[in-house]
């Protein structure tokens, strides 16, 4: 998860006023969220590419219109994902998300968080492979909320859906992930 | 959290995203282009300001502004202009539809000519019509807003506004110059399209119809 630097709101108030020094540290702390969240929407690096850097640049031009005080993170993401899900929609391969390679095979540099101890290389792969088969709608909310560790509230307003519709999306998910993972 | 959701995160934690490039390089050109926009206009209103030759606004000209295909002038004296059909320089009534509306939605009649597709609609009992305009075509068509005729920013698309009040002279150019009284209108832009509504609605229920059209 990217840390939001502390003068945050400075930064964005001077970008309102059209600093592009202070745009530039908020384009550096975002952009990778912003890649990833591009990312597991589109499917293509090329278009998540494209998105981001879409979405930084819409995001400049509505700057003004940006509430002094809300978060920046889930607007800025919510130009982001719409930029991505238009591209997801033209023509183009779509890749699955895969696991680390390292993941897969334990080399001992690292010794593995106590979330990853948690899963064996099988279940990993079983646990994706079961995301993967979920509808859409249900498996963009997976990824936002839990791989890419988005609050429920941000995951709503990064897809423009209520709060609600997010809570039901993801138990109908994780039902899905049960019945089929476990 | 259950475990399942734990496993979510800890599977998170293993995935593999492809390299991305540094963005601000990618970026950072294209905010300097809008930084200049206010010069590029300025080149505009002459430009503009001769192919339109509409003498009272020319010569009195207090805010210039720019929205994809339309150009917006404040002026303190309208060019004259009378009311006119809606269907007035849209090109041939056509059959076939030009543009997608959503469910629900149906249309009276559709037109299209280079650049421009609209269809004529009714909405809560008004006639209300709708045009895309493709591209950047800086001077598609050009707006005179007198002083009493209200112009805000409203949220939609990438930028939008709203303009009610006294009518404003919509003037286009097809050769030679034409003109017409329009009422209350929304504009705004979207991806390189400029999206544009006009009738006899409240600012709420164009942008509803608005938001239902461009969803």
């Amino acid at each position: 998860m990217v840390g939001r630097p502390l003068d945050e709101s400075e930064l964005i108030r001077r970008a309102q006023r059209g600093d592009t020094h202070a745009y530039e540290e908020l384009v550096h702390a975002y952009q990778g969220i912003a890649f990833r969240t591009a990312y597991v929407v589109a499917r293509n690096a090329a278009d998540a590419e494209e998105a981001a850097q879409d979405g930084f640049v819409k995001a400049w031009r509505a700057l003004g219109r940006f509430r002094e005080g809300a978060p920046f993170r889930p607007w800025l993401l919510r130009i982001v994902a719409n930029e991505a899900s238009n591209r997801r929609r033209s023509a183009g391969r779509r890749a699955g998300l895969v696991l680390r390679a390292a993941a897969e095979e334990p080399s001992g540099d690292a010794a593995p968080s106590p979330e990853a101890a948690l899963l064996t290389a099988e279940r990993r792969a079983t646990l994706l492979a079961a995301v993967e088969e979920l509808p859409e709608e249900q498996r963009d909310v997976v990824a936002l909320r839990y791989f890419l560790g988005l609050s429920e509230t941000e995951v709503a307003e990064t897809l423009a859906i209520p709060p609600g519709t997010v809570k039901s999306r993801t138990a109908r998910a994780l039902e899905r992930l049960r019945e089929s993972y476990d | 959290m259950t475990e399942l959701e734990r496993e979510l995160v800890a599977l998170g934690d293993e995935l593999e995203y492809p390299v991305a490039r540094e963005v601000w390089p990618q970026v950072s050109p294209r905010l300097q282009r809008r930084r200049l926009w206010p010069a590029l206009v300025a080149v505009a209103v002459v430009a503009l300001g001769i192919a339109f030759a509409v003498p009272p606004a020319r010569s009195a000209i207090l805010k210039f502004f720019h929205i994809g295909s339309v150009s917006v002038e404040q002026v303190q004296t309208l060019p004259p202009a009378q009311t006119r059909p809606f269907s007035t320089g849209l090109g041939p009534k056509l059959a076939r539809p030009t543009v997608k509306l959503p469910a629900g939605l149906t249309a009276t009649a559709y037109y299209a000519r280079p650049g421009l597709m609209a269809a004529v609609l009714r909405y809560r009992g008004a006639r209300v019509l709708y045009a895309e305009l493709r591209g950047d075509q800086m001077g598609f068509a050009k707006k005179f807003v007198g002083p009493t005729t209200h112009i805000e920013e409203v949220r939609l698309g990438e930028f939008g506004i709203w303009l009610s009040g006294a009518p404003h002279v919509l003037a286009w150019d097809r050769g030679q110059v034409q003109t017409r009284l329009a009422g209350n209108v929304l504009l705004w832009l979207d991806h390189d399209v400029t999206y544009r509504l006009e009738g006899d609605l409240s600012e709420r229920q164009m942008l509803a119809l608005a938001r239902q059209i461009t969803r």
